[in-house]
C-alpha cells in the first residue's frame, strides 16, 4: 500500500479551488489570510487530532516554468494542498479530524470545489477521499507508533534524563527509593499522563497531568 | 506562511516529468524498495534528521475532479510532488541529499525537466529553489523534538517500562548494577529537549509579526469592551 510506511499514514490532497472571487478578494487570497491567522503549535486546532504527526497547507495556484525550451503549464484551477503525515487506518483519523476541527476546515475549505455538499464527519471523509492522490514512494525516517505513545516517550525521556542528571552517583539504597518516587510520579506506563501536549513548543507548555 | 515548526522544516517541491517518462518513473520509485537499487538509497536511511518523506507523481488528467463536470488539467507535463519533513536549516537539508545520496536523487528526479543533477551544488541549489512552495501553515505535534528525539525516546520508554519490571523486588546493589548498565544502554538516547532556537531571521520575524499582532489584538479587544 504506497500510501502507508508501517503504520504511518501519507495523505495528500489537493483540492480543486472555486475560480470565483470573494469580496473582491482572490480566494487563494483570503484562504491565505485565514490559514496565517491560524492558532500555532499547541494552541492549533490540529494539536486536538488524535494521531496526527505533521501536517502543512498551502495554496498550489501555478505551476514553474523551467525556461526555454521547456513548454509552459499552466494550471485551469488553483487547488487547496492539505498534507498530512499521521499513524494508524485514515478513515478514524479523519472522523477524528472533523471532530475535533470541523470549524477550522469549513473556514479553510470554504471556497474548494465540492466542500458546499459537507455536512457531517462521513461527508468530509468522501470529500476528501475525491481530493486524494495516491503516494508513489513514502519513507518514513521516524516511528510509527500512535501519536499518543510518541509524546509519553518524549516525555519519559526528557524526565529521565534530568533524574539521571540530578542522581549521579548517589549511594544504591537513595537511588532506588529516589528512582521509586520518579516512576510514581512520571508513571512510565499511562499514556494519559502525565505526558507532553500535542504541538507543545516550550517545555512550560508542554506537560499535561492525568 | 511559514515552511518551519519549531525544530521542522516543512518542503515542498512540484517538478515537471516528460508525460512519456512518468511511468519510467513511478517503475524506479518500486525498484528502490528491490535489493537492486535499494543500495543507491542506502544513504537516505543515514540521513536521520528526516521525520517523514513521499513523492508523488501525478498525470495533468489525474488531477482530483471532485464534481463530475469538474475540469483536471491538460498540462502538457506529468507532475512530481516531494513533501519532506526535516530538522534543520534549508541548505543543511539539501546539502545532506546532494553528498549522502547523489545517485539516489539522479535516479528520483530522472529527467525531470531542468533537473541539473545533484552535484554540483549550486546548480542544484538553484533547481530547488526555482520549484520551490512556500507553506502557507505548518503544525508538528512534537516541536522540540528532532526526528533523532523522537526514535531515540522510543527506545527510552521500552528500556525504562522493561527496567521498572526486572528491578521490582531487587537488592539495592542489585538495583544499582541493572541501573548503571541501563544508563550505558542510553547514553545516546539521553539528552534534554527545548524550544527551537531561532534558524533564520525569517522565522523570527514572522514570530515577531505574530507577537505583535496579538498585543495588538489585545488592545483592540481591551479598548472595545
Amino acid at each position: 500500500m504506497p500510501n502507508q510506511a508501517g503504520d504511518a499514514y501519507a495523505l495528500t490532497t489537493i483540492c480543486p479551488l472555486e475560480n470565483d472571487a470573494h469580496q473582491d478578494r482572490s480566494v487563494a487570497t483570503v484562504i491565505r489570510q485565514r490559514l496565517k491567522d491560524l492558532p500555532l503549535h499547541e494552541h492549533s486546532p490540529f494539536a486536538r487530532v488524535p494521531n496526527l504527526y505533521l501536517c502543512r497547507l498551502f495554496v498550489l495556484d501555478e505551476l514553474t516554468y523551467q525556461g526555454s525550451p521547456a513548454r509552459l503549464d499552466r494550471l485551469r484551477s488553483k487547488y487547496l494542498v492539505f498534507v498530512c503525515d499521521l499513524h494508524g487506518p485514515l478513515d478514524p483519523f479523519l472522523a477524528g479530524l472533523w471532530d475535533n476541527a470541523k470549524e477550522t476546515l469549513a473556514s479553510i475549505f470554504a471556497f474548494c470545489v465540492g466542500f458546499k455538499d459537507v455536512r457531517d464527519g462521513r461527508t468530509f471523509a468522501a470529500f476528501i477521499e475525491k481530493c486524494q492522490l495516491t503516494t508513489t514512494f513514502y519513507f518514513n525516517g521516524s516511528t510509527d507508533a500512535p501519536l499518543a505513545e510518541q509524546l509519553k516517550a518524549l516525555y519519559l525521556k526528557q524526565e529521565f534524563a534530568k533524574f539521571a542528571m540530578d542522581h549521579q552517583g548517589e549511594k544504591a539504597d537513595a537511588l532506588q527509593r529516589a528512582f521509586a518516587d520518579f516512576v510514581k510520579r512520571v508513571e512510565p506506563s499511562n499514556l494519559a499522563g502525565p505526558t507532553w501536549r500535542a504541538g507543545a513548543s516550550t517545555l512550560d507548555a508542554a506537560e499535561v497531568r492525568a | 506562511m511559514s515552511n518551519i515548526a519549531g525544530k521542522a522544516y516543512a518542503m515542498n517541491l512540484v517538478t515537471p516529468i516528460r508525460g512519456y517518462l512518468a511511468p519510467l518513473n513511478k517503475l524506479f520509485f518500486w525498484l528502490v524498495g528491490t535489493p537492486l537499487f535499494k543500495s543507491r538509497l542506502q544513504g537516505l536511511l543515514t540521513l536521520s534528521m528526516i521525520h517523514y518523506a513521499r513523492w508523488v507523481i501525478v498525470r495533468g488528467d489525474e488531477f482530483p475532479r471532485v464534481e463530475e463536470h469538474g475540469q483536471g488539467e491538460d498540462s502538457v507535463y506529468s507532475y512530481m510532488f516531494f513533501f519532506s519533513n526535516f530538522n534543520g536549516t534549508w541548505e543543511q537539508y539539501v546539502d545532506s541529499f546532494s553528498a549522502a545520496i547523489p545517485s539516489g536523487l539522479d535516479l528520483l528526479w530522472y529527467k525531470n525537466v531542468g533537473w541539473p543533477k545533484a552535484v554540483p551544488e549550486l546548480p542544484f541549489h538553484a533547481y530547488v529553489e526555482h520549484n520551490q512552495i512556500t507553506t502557507d501553515y505548518y503544525y508538528n505535534a512534537y516541536p522540540m523534538a528532532a526526528s533523532n528525539d523522537v526514535k531515540s525516546a522510543n527506545k527510552v520508554k521500552d528500556a525504562l517500562e522493561a527496567f521498572v519490571t526486572s528491578t521490582r523486588g531487587a537488592t539495592p546493589e542489585e538495583f544499582l548494577g541493572q541501573y548503571n548498565r541501563l544508563l550505558k544502554s542510553l547514553q545516546n538516547d539521553l539528552s534534554q529537549m527545548d524550544a527551537s532556537p531561532i534558524v533564520s531571521l525569517a522565522s523570527e520575524a514572522i514570530a515577531k509579526r505574530r507577537r505583535d499582532g496579538d498585543r495588538s489584538n489585545r488592545r483592540t479587544t481591551t479598548h472595545g469592551t
